[in-house]
């Protein structure tokens, strides 16, 4: 028989398998490109949010003894080749060459003192400046005065300190900020070292070109000038670094703490989160390799011994973890989308086996074999499903991002499966030549094997999810990728759910059959008693709306728990919708143009201050707050606020640490005394989780004596940030808003991605949905019509001929989507240990909040829009003609 | 006195089987449709013999078994019970190979349904030319052209089967039924959805079928003008062969029909209902064996007689 011919005779089923193909394979091979492009995006955003020192790899090495010193600039470089080589493949193909990005080389000094100054200037009591060998900085900087350093030369006295001789004098050139901030001008002279004591001897002042340059992040000393408290004392000291000459480099040696790095810069663009997972084991490697190329072992060309410095193998196992969470919410995603998909194309393959059916059973009859139908049937099915899923694999190619394996097998898996399912059911249905002989006989009633096997089916769905919830994810999901049982459990249970609405659907139509049995009006009735007859084409239809459903409430779940948590992250982030906060007082006045700011609602005047506590010498973040006021601002949002306390003198609340304390003496603006009234760790926004905090009315300075401080402005309403920068108009306040926050939040890596692809699916199954629906109708239309023809020769009205089609197929939607919508709310309770939303939301996600209404919404719309698509069915082209040719048989 | 080996001598002795030369034989047959609690018999131990190149009709009232047993001798349904041989195959031990064979080169059949007969989107010639293609022949275009023409639509060869009239559609689907040369033809109410002319074209293309390629047709019908034309008709009821009607021409050319009752192997008769209500006979009859007949009288009847 010929093939094309048939396809020509159904075109219009064949078009719809060949619509559903393509759209299923457009879908399950673009969705797994768009999210490795979002995995692309999220690593190299991860890897931007930190600095280049935590990226870049940095090989280190200290000379111990003058024989493994390197003083040679080429040394240096040939060191940097070898090295290099050593990488493993997959971070050498990440690294950018030396002299690009940040890859450079460098030898530093640390922690050298500054003895006395010998040009008699005078600076900061406790001052250390270093000497940096940094070829790299040459064209990075500017020379503001003086000459940049050149050779070293040699000191045969010093003035005033006998025992010393013949120094060594190294040149170095200082950054801008150490003149000016540590005094120290062009041509000093500072005696440096407290053993093995050295000169350096200022020639020049640079200032750093960019400053946003990655590079100086590695080299950060030799552009400030920074101050640190002593730890023990109340004086602090100041450290800076001068660049010195390659003839320097050659003066720097094993006696000062000198430490070499040789730095592979990478280049993140470059990072692709497929080899994520084999760079992080790549870094230990070449950790393994740096210690075998170290001084001492055989072989080794080297006298030093290497070691690694690198945050790469953190933030990229950071990003795993995420990569995991996202992953599993992907597969779970495609899987349900999968499922639905070839739910629906198993739909069509049997709407285009029914409208051959005639064809093929008279040619069966006529003396085909078996095969020869088969082939001619599958090879129609073929010509609608191989052409399209291939063309919509080609259309995936118009979402950019890199392929997968996944997605280049997407095409040949749905034309396979589908085929695989025609070429069943094309046997089995014309296995004998002549099977619907007597068509008449009541249905079979399940094999007892068949009932044992479903029961089996649904044991073993919900023993999965049992497992799952108690046991949690399985342990060795670190190295499997993926915890094969969360990726099975979900569709162990839709299958069960499915199975189990499929068995008890009939039980409440039973009820319902009854009551309309005993009402007046035939419709009801008949309608329900059609929907009970209609068990075996009822199969599908359910599997594929059950889980179609099933996910969407579960996607509209986590994009629910996933925003909620966002907000509640933004809120805890801010304290308030906008907060204004400065360490010195916010002037009166500024507080009343805030206040008298358009959208702004009420503001909340707060003191912060960072104390030390009298006894334990314990610091504290000290908030002077109208707790009850600041109540009733955050009243609509997720924070919640304690009752102020309430006392004589001046009340705190206080956090743990300080609990032991019924009563505390502080020195904030003035010394006070304050009276521990109760516990309260945290004040989201206002103050750091791990700090000990204490609470304070925000008169409490006033009660002391003195009056109340305001550096701290909470405010409610809407409110821009830029608005509130132009109106406070203080460059040292700091600002922040709700909606500022809120973005940082969303921007997390991949949350975006999740929630598209979620909507994107949701639609998708929808409109699978409402396809499956129709296509159900349409296979079973010739038997309706047949019926519908004989009830109308009995005077059933076209209206009560629609009513009735609809009340066939309403029940097993609505039953469908409850299950679906339980399901679906099931789902979360199943995955919930598994899946770690963290990532995305900014906060630990603690549970799953069960909002109903969008689920439900869904299942409502879902069910709504199916039984439109019947009503629609219904009312079009019901044929006046067909009820006269009752009686025939088909 | 009969001896051991006497009675050895005689169950050895070649004895004709029932039936053995009939190119149709049914014995015994027996159809049961059974699924789960509920059991149809269909056929309960029907006996047909047909003569090779035979053209006889089957009538019976609906639900008599007809279908099924047409079913059965087209090799799509196999019998539960009992002996079916056509053309020298046993149809209920045939395999599936065997059964597809039969199918290809054995038989033809024509259904009731002009529409079910022929595949809407292929020419009549196409349509007579398909079974020969499914048998792996090289698809003869002569040879369809030639049936066609042999039932009296050849004009109808490159027209589909919406674009002829029903009794058009009939002989094409006797032409395909005939495409593969089978022994035996089928024909399930032929002209059953045609009028009075039309059905006249359609049993005159049947039969000029069976005169000139000698094929033998059994033509299942309810139509009087059919089964009124045939050498036999043998009518079923209630699963098993009743009755059988002969015709012959009489010497001054008046059909003579002669309706007889169909006495099985084991002797059993099925008596005319309307004879059976007409005496009330119910239950137990009584027989006497006269010189030349056997008497039924009714149970009563007897008893009274013997009083």
């Amino acid at each position: 028989m010929n093939v094309w011919q048939l396809v020509k005779v159904h075109r219009a089923a064949a078009l719809v398998l060949a619509l559903l193909a393509l759209s299923a394979s457009l879908l399950l091979a673009a969705l797994p490109r768009g999210f490795e492009k979002a995995y692309d995006e999220a690593v190299r955003g991860m890897l931007g949010d930190v600095s280049a020192q935590q990226t870049d790899l940095a090989v280190t090495a200290r000379p111990n003894a003058p024989e493994s010193l390197v003083s040679q600039p080429g040394d240096f470089e040939t060191r940097y080749a070898e090295l290099g080589r050593s990488l493993p493949p997959n971070l050498r193909k990440v690294v950018v060459p030396l002299g690009q990005g940040t890859s450079h080389f460098s030898a530093k000094t640390n922690g050298t003192p500054v003895d006395i100054r010998l040009d008699g200037s005078t600076g900061p009591s406790h001052e250390y400046v270093d000497f940096a060998w940094l070829p790299g900085a040459a064209n990075r900087v500017k020379w503001v005065e003086g000459t940049p350093p050149g050779p070293s030369s040699t000191l045969a006295r010093v003035p005033g300190q006998p025992e010393l001789r013949d120094l060594k004098v190294i040149e170095i050139g200082l950054v801008a900020e150490a003149r000016d901030k540590m005094n120290i001008k062009v041509g000093a002279t500072l005696l440096l070292g407290n053993s093995y004591p050295v000169v350096a001897r200022v020639t020049g002042i640079y200032e750093v070109t960019d400053r946003a340059d990655r590079f100086w992040e590695h080299n950060y000393e030799v552009t400030r000038a920074v101050i640190r408290p002593i730890p023990g004392d109340t004086e602090s000291e100041w450290l800076t670094t001068g660049l010195v000459s390659d003839e320097g480099l050659a003066s720097l040696d094993e006696r000062r703490e000198l430490g070499y790095s040789w730095v592979y810069g990478l280049n993140r663009d470059t990072v692709s989160s497929a080899d994520v997972k084999a760079m992080v084991a790549q870094v230990d490697d070449y950790k393994r390799i740096l210690t075998d190329l170290s001084g001492g072992r055989a072989g080794s060309p080297f006298d030093l011994r290497f070691g690694l410095e690198t945050g790469l193998d953190l933030v990229l196992t950071n990003f795993l973890t995420v990569l995991r969470t996202a992953e599993t919410l992907l597969y779970l995603l495609l899987g349900g989308l999968a499922v639905v998909s070839i739910g629906v194309l198993a739909l069509a393959v049997q709407l285009l086996t029914e409208r051959m059916r005639t064809a093929l059973s008279l040619v069966r009859a006529r003396g085909a074999s078996l095969g020869q139908v088969v082939r001619t049937g599958v090879g129609v099915i073929a010509l609608g499903v191989a052409p399209a899923a291939l063309l919509g694999y080609g259309l995936s190619y118009l979402v950019t991002g890199p392929s997968s394996l996944l997605g280049h097998l997407v095409p040949v898996v749905l034309s396979l499966t589908t085929i695989l399912f025609a070429t069943g059911r094309l046997a089995l249905a014309h296995r004998r030549p002549l099977k619907d002989a007597r068509s008449d006989l009541v249905s079979v009633r399940p094999s007892p094997r068949r009932i044992a096997l479903e029961f089996l089916v649904v044991l073993l769905g919900a023993g999965g999810a049992y497992l799952l919830r108690t046991r949690g994810v399985a342990s060795d999901a670190q190295e499997l990728g993926a915890d094969p049982l969360l990726m099975l459990a979900p569709a162990g249970l839709a299958l069960a759910a499915g199975i189990l609405t499929l068995r008890l659907y009939p039980l409440p139509l039973k009820l319902f059959t009854k009551i309309a049995g005993r009402r007046p009006g035939a419709v009801p009735f008949l309608g329900l008693t059609l929907a009970a007859r209609s068990r075996g084409g009822a199969a599908l239809p359910v599997l594929i709306l059950l889980p179609a459903l099933a996910v969407s409430v579960f996607g509209a779940l986590v994009s629910g728990a996933i925003s909620d948590t966002q907000s509640r992250a933004a809120w805890q982030d801010v304290g308030a919708s906008a907060r204004v906060e400065r360490s010195a007082e916010i002037p009166e006045d500024v507080v009343a143009r805030v206040e008298a700011l358009p959208g702004v609602n009420s503001v909340v005047r707060a003191g912060k201050g960072n104390v030390q506590v009298e006894v334990g010498g314990l610091r504290a973040t000290v908030v002077s707050i109208d707790l009850k006021d600041y109540r009733e601002l955050v009243a609509d949002s997720p924070l919640t606020v304690p009752d102020a306390p309430r006392g004589l003198g001046i009340p705190a609340l206080m956090s743990k640490t300080l609990t032991p304390y019924t009563e505390l003496e502080i020195g904030w603006h003035t010394r006070m005394k304050l009276r521990n009234m109760g516990r309260l760790d945290e004040l989201p926004g206002l103050s750091f989780p791990n700090d000990n905090l204490i609470v304070m009315p925000f008169d409490g300075p006033k009660r002391a004596g003195l009056r109340t401080y305001t550096n701290m402005l909470l405010i409610d309403g809407d409110v821009d940030r830029a608005t509130l920068e132009r109106t406070v108009g203080l460059s040292d306040t700091e600002i922040e808003t709700y909606a500022t926050s809120l973005t940082d939040v969303q921007n997390a890596p991949l949350a975006g991605a999740i929630t598209v692809a979620f909507t994107i699916a949701t639609l998708a199954m929808g409109v699978y949905a409402l396809v499956a629906v129709i296509v159900a109708l349409v296979i079973g239309a010739a038997d309706r019509t047949k019926a519908l023809s004989f009830l109308r020769t009995l005077g059933l009205s076209q209206q009560q001929a629609r009513t009735l089609t609809v009340l066939e197929v309403a029940p097993l939607i609505v039953l469908t989507a409850v299950a679906g919508l339980a399901l679906g709310l099931t789902l979360p309770l199943v995955l919930g240990p598994g899946l770690d939303l963290s990532a995305f939301a900014g906060l630990t996600v603690t549970d799953f909040p069960l909002t109903f209404t969008t689920p439900a919404l869904l299942a409502a719309g879902l069910a709504a829009v199916s039984i439109l698509g019947a009503f629609a069915h219904a009312t079009a082209g019901r044929r006046v003609t067909t009820a006269l040719r009752v009686g025939e048989s088909s | 006195m009969t001896t051991l080996s006497d009675l050895e001598a005689q169950a050895t002795r070649h004895k004709p089987a029932f039936g053995e030369h009939a190119h149709i034989l049914c014995d015994n047959l027996v159809r049961i449709y059974k699924t789960e609690g509920v059991e149809v018999v269909a056929l309960q131990g029907l006996d047909l013999l047909i003569e090779k190149g035979e053209l006889i009709a089957i009538v019976g009232a609906s639900g008599s078994g007809k279908s099924t047993l047409l079913n059965v001798l087209s090799g799509l349904d196999i019998p539960t019970a009992g002996l079916a041989r056509v053309a020298g195959m046993d149809l209920l031990s045939m395999t599936a190979k065997d059964r597809l064979h039969y199918r290809r080169s054995v038989v033809g059949f024509i259904w009731q349904q002009t529409a079910r007969n022929l595949l809407p989107y292929l020419t009549a010639r196409e349509n007579v030319m398909l079974p020969m293609k499914l048998a792996g022949k090289k698809a003869g275009r002569d040879r369809a052209d030639e049936l066609l023409e042999l039932l009296g639509v050849a004009d109808c060869a490159p027209r589909r089967p919406g674009q002829m009239s029903g009794g058009e559609q009939q002989r094409v689907a006797i032409a395909v039924a005939l495409a593969n040369s089978p022994e035996v033809i089928l024909a399930d109410e032929p002209t059953g959805e045609l009028d009075s002319d039309t059905s006249e074209e359609v049993f005159g293309a049947l039969r000029r079928a069976n005169r000139e390629l000698g094929v033998t047709a059994v033509i299942v019908t309810h139509d009087p003008l059919v089964s009124e034309q045939v050498d036999r008709t043998v009518g079923i009821r209630d699963g098993r062969t009743s009755s059988e009607t002969l015709r012959r021409t009489s010497e001054d050319g008046d059909v003579i029909a002669e309706e007889y009752a169909v006495l099985d192997r084991v002797g059993r008769l099925q008596l005319p209902r309307d004879f059976t209500n007409a005496l009330e006979m119910e239950r137990r009859v009584r027989l006497e064996l006269e010189r030349d007949h056997i008497g039924v009288w009714p149970a009563g009847a007897g008893e009274e007689n013997g009083e």
